[in-house]
């Protein structure tokens, strides 16, 4: 069986991880599902592989020997704006999630998991799905409630800015964190179950900071800066 | 012995008193020459070509020459006054800008005629005739009296006792000359105490007013009634014989010995001593005066005045002049320096009028103790507007004092506040890297370490792989527990649904989360990171035991939030449908040891752990503290 995009073409990942055996081990689980999976093992060998085309998915590892995921992401994003991508983890902390997530990240895929729960990780997120874990929504929803609280220091990790969050999205993202199911949120938000993930992929757009400048456009408009 | 060491520190004492004293009385001594002095300046010039000195005097039927300035005797009756009788040359040709009769001294009241037709009574003038005041006169006479060559002038001089008539020289001559005579007396005995009485009802308003605002300080209260009493002694008109309204007369001489006496309480006070009970006694003449002339009629109220009143005036003068010296000795400071040279003046004044009362003294019979104690009283009352004024000034200084203190004391308790965060945090950070330690060497060291030794035993696949991943998990269990989750212990639980998902959905274990209650368990601000591990910890004991050792199909996780009257309190229970396990177990199996494992760490957290199990399943429920311990006091 071979998964397959709207066109009917087998969906292509980009696999960027320096550590071969993790390497091997993802590779395997998303071959397996029918993937198409072309891997890197630094930064310069998968700029190489991006001027073949551009990869449906990106999974990237944040640490690599000849500098850091992030910048792949960002890159990414500017190049290939319809390309989904997701940061490989050993732990899934915020730390290196959130960051990731601002520059264009939904999500984040344990180094660990279980072969078919990186397929259906993958599936989840071609098809729309963008996953988010207990831990980050909860990270996040702590951000919100700090900016409410507007502390003049700046709360530790990385910086985040969750200003343009509506309210009903932040009461998803509090369902997630507390272990409640999309059917379970949806309920009691008085939703359709159907359209969490699409609420879930406007926090993570929201969440995004395209470029240097927009950034520092966002925080004029919030009042962080002053000119 | 005892004698000499009592004696010893009265002689550098005596000593002090001394040399404090003696430069004082000296200063006095130059005060009372240079009063002198200027009292002999003081007296004003008269224009001597217009004098007229030689008069006869008619006298209770007797006629005989006299020389001006003359005092004739006592009476106490108005009819048949002494007359003076004299001549003064006039020519015509001089007449030009008028010519006047001036009187620059008298007493006590004064009728001038000339060539038979009256130009003058003083008597008209109630102010003119005040034996305490000098009061010039100056009439002009109308050109058509005058004759060419020689005229007659005739002065009848009023006299109520007990003090002595006087008639100063009397000039006769052109009204340009005389008259700035005149002005020059009207100015300093008329118009300079009207000024000094309006400025001393203005001072006795201020004092009344601070008074008023500070009542403990009476000394204002004091030094407002004495001048309210010398105002109303000023401007109250004293009554001309016949016409005496006895009453009034009375509150007049009375006014003097009172006043003084308010002043020796106002020095007494102002220095800083107790007013003696006995010192009322200083009242005794002044209250005296006052009752004789309320009841009787004149002359005896001016007597008794005359004969205590004065008298008592000059003993108060005297006692404050020592209360003065004493605080001078005392306090070496300016206002009681400024408050004695002042006494002394008035003191050398008022002996100055004892004199030319008693004709001691022959001047012109000028009274300047009035005047003089009127100055004082202004001295006094701008002095202690100055010390008013001063004491404002140390408050403003002392407020300024005291903000610059409070905010040194602001920026040292400041200072120690960052100190105490700073080891509070070091603290904190100290706990928490000892617990992570603990976490880390209970979870995730022993992994390491049973992955260590299964691959060197050559183990293959699972059980490394079952270590390995257990390990990680720990690992990721402890991070999370460090996360902030603000006393929200469904935070912690969320996360681990997601871990406990992952870890069943190999087994095909179905995960029923159920939360009975919306909000899920009740808020705990005293949560701390270590009592999540804790109870995460006996959560995946439970889960594990379910997949490990009773082959359960179904695991139902049930969070509720519980109330039986006091006070909320969660409760999280874990059934699976499982065979079971007997609980006899007390040895060394692995089932055994996370039994003890998951009621010990109950135990720590102050929650309490039941645990069921039979061959349908085992049920565990944690029922949580309503208050979460904040010591691992079951840590030992």
């Amino acid at each position: 069986m071979s998964e397959q995009g709207e066109t009917g073409e087998a969906i292509t990942i980009l696999l960027v991880e320096d550590d071969a055996p993790t390497c091997w081990r993802l590779q395997d689980a998303l071959v397996k599902a029918g993937y198409e999976v072309r891997s890197a093992g630094t930064l310069g060998e998968a700029r190489q592989a991006l001027n073949d085309g551009a990869p449906r998915v990106l999974l990237t590892d944040l640490r690599l020997p000849d500098g850091h995921g992030i910048e792949l992401i960002r890159e990414m994003r500017q190049r290939f704006p319809d390309t989904e991508i997701m940061v490989i983890s050993a732990l899934g902390d915020e730390e290196s999630v959130i960051s990731a997530i601002t520059v264009g990240a939904t999500g984040y895929l344990l180094k660990d998991a279980f072969p078919t729960d990186i397929a259906t990780t993958v599936r989840d997120l071609v098809a729309g799905h963008s996953p988010i874990s207990a831990s980050i929504a909860r990270f996040i929803v702590r951000r919100t409630q700090g900016a409410a609280q507007s502390s003049a220091e700046p709360p530790p990790g990385p910086a985040l800015n969750t200003a343009k969050l509506t309210p009903r999205e932040i009461d998803i993202l509090w369902g997630i964190a507390k272990g409640f199911s999309y059917a379970e949120i949806a309920s009691h938000l008085g939703l359709s179950k159907q359209t969490v993930p699409g609420h879930i992929k406007n926090i993570y757009r929201k969440l995004e900071v395209h470029t240097r400048s927009e950034a520092v456009f966002e925080a004029v408009q919030q009042g962080l800066i002053k000119l | 012995m005892s004698e000499i060491a009592a004696k010893a520190p009265a002689r550098p004492r005596r000593r002090l008193i001394v040399s404090r004293l003696v430069p004082y009385l000296l200063l006095q001594a130059l005060i009372v020459i240079a009063t002198i002095l200027g009292l002999r300046l003081l007296q004003p010039a008269d224009p001597d070509d217009f004098a007229l000195s030689g008069f006869s005097l008619r006298e209770d039927g007797v006629t005989r020459p006299v020389t001006l300035p003359h005092f004739t005797s006592s009476r106490y009756s108005l009819t048949d006054p002494p007359l003076y009788t004299g001549t003064f040359t006039f020519r015509s040709r001089d007449a030009a800008s008028g010519w006047s009769v001036y009187l620059p001294r008298f007493s006590n009241a004064a009728e001038v005629a000339v060539n038979g037709i009256v130009v003058l009574d003083t008597r008209r003038d109630a102010n003119a005739n005040r034996p305490d005041r000098n009061t010039p006169q100056i009439a002009l006479i109308p050109a058509s009296l005058l004759r060419d060559g020689s005229n007659e002038i005739t002065v009848r001089l009023f006299v109520w006792g007990p003090l002595k008539g006087f008639l100063d020289t009397v000039y006769v001559g052109p009204d340009a000359a005389l008259r700035p005579c005149y002005e020059t007396r009207t100015l300093l005995f008329v118009t300079l105490p009207v000024a000094f009485s309006a400025w001393q009802s203005i001072l006795a308003v201020i004092l009344a007013i601070m008074w008023l605002m500070r009542r403990r300080e009476p000394v204002y209260g004091v030094l407002a009634v004495a001048m309210v009493l010398g105002v109303v002694q000023a401007f109250s008109p004293p009554p001309v014989p016949p016409a005496t309204v006895s009453r009034l007369a009375a509150v007049l001489l009375a006014s003097a010995p009172i006043e003084s006496a308010l002043i020796v309480v106002f020095g007494v006070l102002f220095f800083g001593w107790r007013w003696p009970r006995y010192g009322m006694l200083l009242f005794v003449p002044g209250l005296v005066v006052f009752v004789v002339g309320l009841i009787a009629g004149p002359p005896l109220p001016r007597v008794l005045f005359v004969l205590i009143g004065i008298p008592t005036v000059g003993l108060c003068l005297f006692l404050m002049a020592c209360v003065t010296a004493a605080a001078v000795v005392r306090r070496q400071d300016a206002a009681s320096f400024m408050i004695g040279c002042a006494v002394t003046i008035v003191l050398t004044c008022w002996v100055h009028d004892m004199l030319a009362a008693f004709e001691i003294m022959t001047n012109e019979r000028i009274f300047v103790s009035r005047l003089s104690y009127s100055a004082m009283l202004v001295a006094i009352g701008a002095g202690l507007t100055w010390r008013f004024a001063r004491a404002l000034n140390q408050v403003d200084s002392f407020a300024g004092q005291l903000v610059a203190r409070v905010r040194e004391a602001e920026e040292r308790l400041k200072a120690s506040f960052v100190r105490e965060q700073e080891r509070a945090r070091a603290a904190a950070l100290a706990n928490e890297r000892t617990r992570l330690m603990r976490d880390l060497h209970d979870g995730l060291g022993g992994q390491l370490v049973s992955i260590v030794a299964l691959s060197e035993r050559g183990h293959e696949g699972a059980t490394i792989t079952d270590a390995a991943r257990a390990a990680l998990k720990d690992l990721r269990l402890v991070i999370d527990s460090m996360d902030d989750i603000g006393g929200d212990l469904m935070l912690a639980l969320g996360s681990w649904r997601e871990r406990a998902a992952m870890q069943l959905r190999p087994h095909d274990i179905a995960l029923d989360w159920r939360v009975a209650t919306p909000q899920g368990l009740p808020l705990h601000p005293e949560l701390r990171p270590w009592h999540v591990v804790q109870i995460v910890r006996i959560l995946d004991e439970a889960v594990t035991n379910a997949v490990k050792h009773a082959q359960a199909r179904n695991i139902a996780v049930t969070i509720a939030t519980l109330d039986d009257g006091q006070g909320p309190y969660g409760v999280i229970s874990i059934a699976d449908d499982g065979k079971g396990f007997a609980l006899v177990g007390e040895g060394t199996s692995q089932t055994a040891r996370g039994l003890r494992n998951m009621r010990s760490r109950a135990a720590r957290c102050g929650a309490a752990f039941e645990l069921s199990s039979d061959s349908s399943g085992t049920f565990v429920r944690l029922q949580l503290p309503q208050v979460f311990p904040d010591s691992d006091a079951a840590t030992g």
